[in-house]
């Protein structure tokens, strides 16, 4: 029978299960959505004011009456972007886009790193500051960055501020993009509101490979791999032969990437399904042959960001070649710190700022001596960069991952010093599932572009009763692997 | 086509798959193939109505069966009560919930030799001066890899008793890196012969259950480290097996071993200004090496007995010759016998008759070859396996406490209800999941906080015996 009181329940926020894509709640919330959506699709106004109500209701979904934040900082910076444009004073104009950047990065921080800052002062002096223990508002660091990159450009006078608060709420809160990114930009964004809501079989085929593509790297591939495999080494490295910790890692390499970029996924194509391009913001990062290639592919939209709003300003290039290696460098530190308020990511954003500082080196004096390769030597020297990368980048992520510094060292320790490469068939006897599920997710990594493609064209294609079938099977496989019962870890059996 | 306006399709897409999903919830169709059973989808589960739950109806079936075995051993225990020096202490708890420790008196041996009783004296004698040393063997599985809980057993107990050191370390060690009580190192070439990989019959394991064999270049080092009773070596022995001149360099000083024993043990003092301590292997016939133990001349000492993926009934395979010479050796006061993490590798099984038979050998010839030492049985750690999407108490662990309960009052040992005192049912995953993370995501094993956490509810209940028995008369 169903219960009215858990009806009622279910429609208001809940701490312990906040609201997500790949939730059965998404899908009565979605399909809502799309009712009301549809009904006014012929107005514009219409259609921004349904669409921002459903997003703010998504967002207090996820993370109560924190909406709030969304809105008020809503309200700050249209009025502040405005003034910004209107004046003529060049001096009020830098004065009201420092008074933005200071409230946009000071909520940022409160919320995010004040913890963190008093852990520090209560180390360095001794002293017993308690920790405020701030629960985080959910996709606080997507549109800070979003608020910002808008001031920023109405102030360098690459767009025109919207005339309409609505339009400027409804591009902040836009829930398929809220709560996990990409980072949009309010110039590529706010042009496609006024456009008609159209779609074509293209916006379909791709939407959908979008969507279910995102929910198989999420659910299939990134928690599986994670709850069976990764967290258990993670948890405990030194309690780990070196063979298990690679293993760990290069599964963690799956893990973070078809988490991140499988939400992603489905946010662009949610996105793309209700009228909105937005750009692809990851393609196939483990397949670039050098780290500055890397960040070409991995979470682009925020190394875009960090680069137009941070590198360049900082001078970029402009300013001599040790300066450029001093502004990529600080541009990752930041970035790493971003992530979250550890030691552990601004040492891993300090890895990456390095590699491509040096990598620079390396580019330049390539481009001085005029040596390109071809034919073989090319491939393979191709080959070797997408290794080296690779096993970078894996390198960094056990600082990304790892609880501490002494965990971190823990598994690396373990790897050099205690391989033990004996034990693989028991390992893959415990955990046969699992290791093949990690070849699917690398064999899938490394095909090319154009098989997505062909994918997204036969979706495109499909009669209606044949897409409605592909959805439900997918979703019947899905809840299998959700809740299969997990692998025994490995450490018991020997 | 191309020009037609498909805005509707996403609409249609969703609601036609949501109510197919519906339907098909409704339909209550499940399948398995082969050893996999297909879940049943429910879109509607989290609006539906709570019925009985099938989860704890499961756990209220292994609770009545943990009942029904309380009253059986109290019947059992009630008649045969020697002296009154044991009051049967099931009379008065329930040793499902009970978290001090439990005293029990032989059924069967008649043997005087009740719960801690002897260990307990020891403790007085070496309170009030009367004896040096006594000395703990504590057995586990992984839960206590590393000198997890060991070590904080050890430390309080050494800062009430005295002594300092941290007993027996095994020559290699797959956690050697993990233990931070003891710097330890030492070359690839030890051949290690163990319960798991079926050594040749003339092979005599130690106590640990490892035997070391060196190859021929084969050393160890051991530092000490940065942390109170532990920075620096005093009093240090070498245990080893048979031995004909084999020859062996301590810090580059040759030595050369015999002694025909089953253990063997060669003691040396180290010149403590020296810090670590390396022992080579010098040449000649290649002897069975245990470990070495890490004293001073008076004191507690407990000695971690790890070994990773066990149950504890491979201490069967121990030799009768080598636990009663190392009793000579290195006697022990009191064995602990902590495990239940490998023996619930089927959180759904609740009959445990199959590890309760070679269980019983094992007591059967420990008590016999360790006559004057008192037996602690740590009941298992609360175990929680996802059940559905969430993450419950195994049906096991209740079923599994019985069995070791059992144990305790047939052969007359104490017993610790560890799952208790992590809180009973469902414990696990708050310490998994609480604000201080106290355990790992496997939902068995726990962190080394949640490891200090028990050593010192250990300390607690022997320190609560302790202090009862001095304020008898």
């Amino acid at each position: 029978m169903i219960d009215v009181n858990k009806l009622l329940a279910q429609l208001l926020y809940n701490p312990s299960d906040p609201v997500l894509f790949n939730s059965a709640f998404f899908f009565y919330f979605f399909a809502v959505f799309l009712l009301c959506y549809l009904a006014v699709s012929r107005s514009q106004q219409g259609r921004v004011w349904v669409y921002t109500i459903f997003s703010l209701y998504f967002f207090y979904k996820a993370c109560g009456f924190y909406v709030g934040l969304v809105v008020l900082s809503a309200i700050v910076d249209f009025n502040l972007s405005r003034w910004i444009y209107n004046t003529t004073s060049h001096q009020v104009k830098k004065s009201l886009l420092i008074f933005s950047i200071i409230l946009n990065i000071g909520l940022l921080f409160y919320f995010k790193y004040t913890d963190f800052f008093i852990g520090i002062i209560n180390d360095v002096t001794n002293g017993h500051i308690t920790p405020l223990h701030l629960l985080l508002p959910i996709g606080i660091s997507f549109y800070t960055f979003e608020n910002l990159s808008y001031t920023i450009d109405v102030y360098r006078g690459e767009i025109k501020p919207v005339n309409r608060f609505m339009d400027y709420l409804f591009f902040l809160s836009f829930f398929p993009k809220l709560m996990m990114g990409p980072i949009v930009r309010a110039a590529d964004f706010i042009p496609q509101i006024h456009q008609p809501y159209r779609l074509n079989g293209e916006d379909i085929g791709k939407g959908m490979a979008l969507i279910v593509g995102g929910l198989f790297k999420k659910i299939v591939i990134s928690d599986f791999i994670y709850q069976n495999f990764v967290q258990y080494i993670f948890d405990d490295p030194s309690k780990h032969t070196g063979l298990e910790c690679l293993l760990g890692v290069y599964g963690y390499a799956l893990v973070i990437y078809c988490d991140f970029s499988g939400y992603s996924d489905m946010a662009i194509g949610i996105a793309r399904w209700t009228g909105f391009k937005i750009p692809a913001n990851f393609d196939s990062p483990y397949q670039s042959s050098s780290i500055t290639e890397f960040w070409r592919r991995w979470h682009i939209s925020l190394s875009s960001w960090l680069r137009d709003y941070l590198y360049i300003p900082l001078g970029g290039n402009r300013k001599g070649k040790v300066r450029q290696y001093i502004n990529l460098a600080l541009t990752m530190l930041i970035g790493g710190f971003w992530h979250g308020a550890s030691w552990n990511f601004i040492f891993w954003g300090g890895l990456h700022g390095a590699a491509l500082a040096i990598d620079k080196v390396r580019i330049d004096s390539q481009k001085k001596r005029k040596t390109e390769m071809s034919g073989f030597g090319a491939g393979l020297m191709k080959v070797g960069g997408v290794l080296l990368t690779f096993h970078f980048v894996c390198f960094c992520w056990i600082f990304f991952k790892a609880a501490t510094f002494h965990d971190a060292w823990s598994l690396i320790h373990q790897i050099v010093y205690d391989f033990q490469p004996g034990i693989l068939m028991e390992l893959y006897n415990g955990y046969t599932a699992v290791f093949w599920v990690m070849i699917l997710g690398f064999v899938l990594h490394f095909l090319p572009a154009k098989a997505e493609l062909k994918m997204a064209g036969v979706l495109g294609r499909m009669p209606l009763a044949g897409s409605i079938a592909i959805m439900v099977i997918f979703i019947w496989l899905l809840v299998q692997v959700k809740s299969t019962q997990p692998m025994i870890p490995i450490y018991f059996q020997f | 086509m191309s020009g037609e306006n498909k805005s509707a399709y996403p609409f249609y897409i969703i609601v036609g798959s949501l109510m197919c999903l519906v339907i098909i919830s409704q339909l209550n169709f499940s399948f398995s193939f082969k050893d996999f059973q297909f879940r049943r989808l429910d879109m509607l589960s989290e609006l539906r109505s709570s019925g009985p739950e099938k989860d704890s109806a499961t756990l209220t079936a292994a609770k009545g069966g943990g009942k029904r075995s309380h009253a059986d051993s109290t019947a059992a225990a009630a008649g045969k009560t020697p002296e009154g020096t044991v009051v049967n202490p099931d009379a008065v708890y329930d040793f499902m919930s009970y978290k001090g420790i439990l005293n029990y008196t032989a059924t069967t041996t008649g043997d005087s030799n009740a719960g801690m009783d002897r260990f307990m004296e020891a403790l007085r004698e070496l309170k009030a001066g009367k004896r040096k040393k006594v000395r703990i063997a504590y057995f586990g599985d992984s839960m206590i890899e590393g000198d997890l809980i060991t070590s904080d057993l050890r430390d309080s107990l050494q800062t009430f008793f005295g002594g300092a050191g941290v007993g027996f370390v095994p020559i290699t060690s797959v956690v050697a890196s993990f233990r931070t009580t003891i710097t330890h190192t030492f070359s690839r070439d030890w051949k290690d012969y163990h319960y798991k990989n079926s050594p040749p019959s003339n092979i005599m394991l130690g106590l640990s259950g490892h035997t070391f064999y060196p190859g021929g270049g084969s050393w160890i080092k051991y530092t000490p480290v940065k942390k109170p009773r532990l920075d620096k070596f005093d009093e240090i022995s070498l245990l080893y097996g048979p031995a004909e001149a084999t020859t062996i360099n301590i810090n580059d000083r040759p030595y050369t071993l015999s002694g025909n024993a089953p253990v063997n043990k060669l003691d040396f003092r180290q010149d403590t200004s020296a810090g670590t301590i390396t022992i080579k292997y010098g040449g000649g016939p290649a002897a069975p090496f245990y470990g070495v133990c890490f004293e001073t001349d008076n004191g507690i000492y407990v000695d971690n007995f790890s070994f990773r993926g066990i149950s504890g009934v491979e201490l069967g395979r121990l030799s009768a010759d080598m636990v009663r010479r190392m009793q000579e050796e290195r006697p022990y006061d009191l064995v602990v016998l902590h495990y239940g993490a490998n023996v619930l590798f089927r959180p759904e099984l609740t009959d445990y008759s199959w590890y309760e038979r070679p269980m019983k050998k094992v007591m059967d010839s420990l008590r016999r070859d360790l006559p004057g030492t008192s037996f602690l049985i740590v009941g298992t750690a609360d175990k929680s396996y996802r059940k559905g999407d969430r993450y419950i108490t195994a049906p096991g662990v209740e079923a599994l406490l019985k069995v070791q309960h059992d144990l305790a009052t047939t052969y007359g040992t104490a017993y610790w209800n560890l799952y208790a005192n992590m809180g009973g049912s469902g414990s696990m995953v708050k310490w998994v999941e609480g604000d201080t993370v106290l355990a790992n995501k496997d939902y068995t094993h726990l962190n080394r906080q949640g490891a200090a956490k028990v050593g010192a509810l250990l300390y607690k209940a022997i320190m609560n015996d302790f202090r009862q028995g001095e304020q008898q008369p």
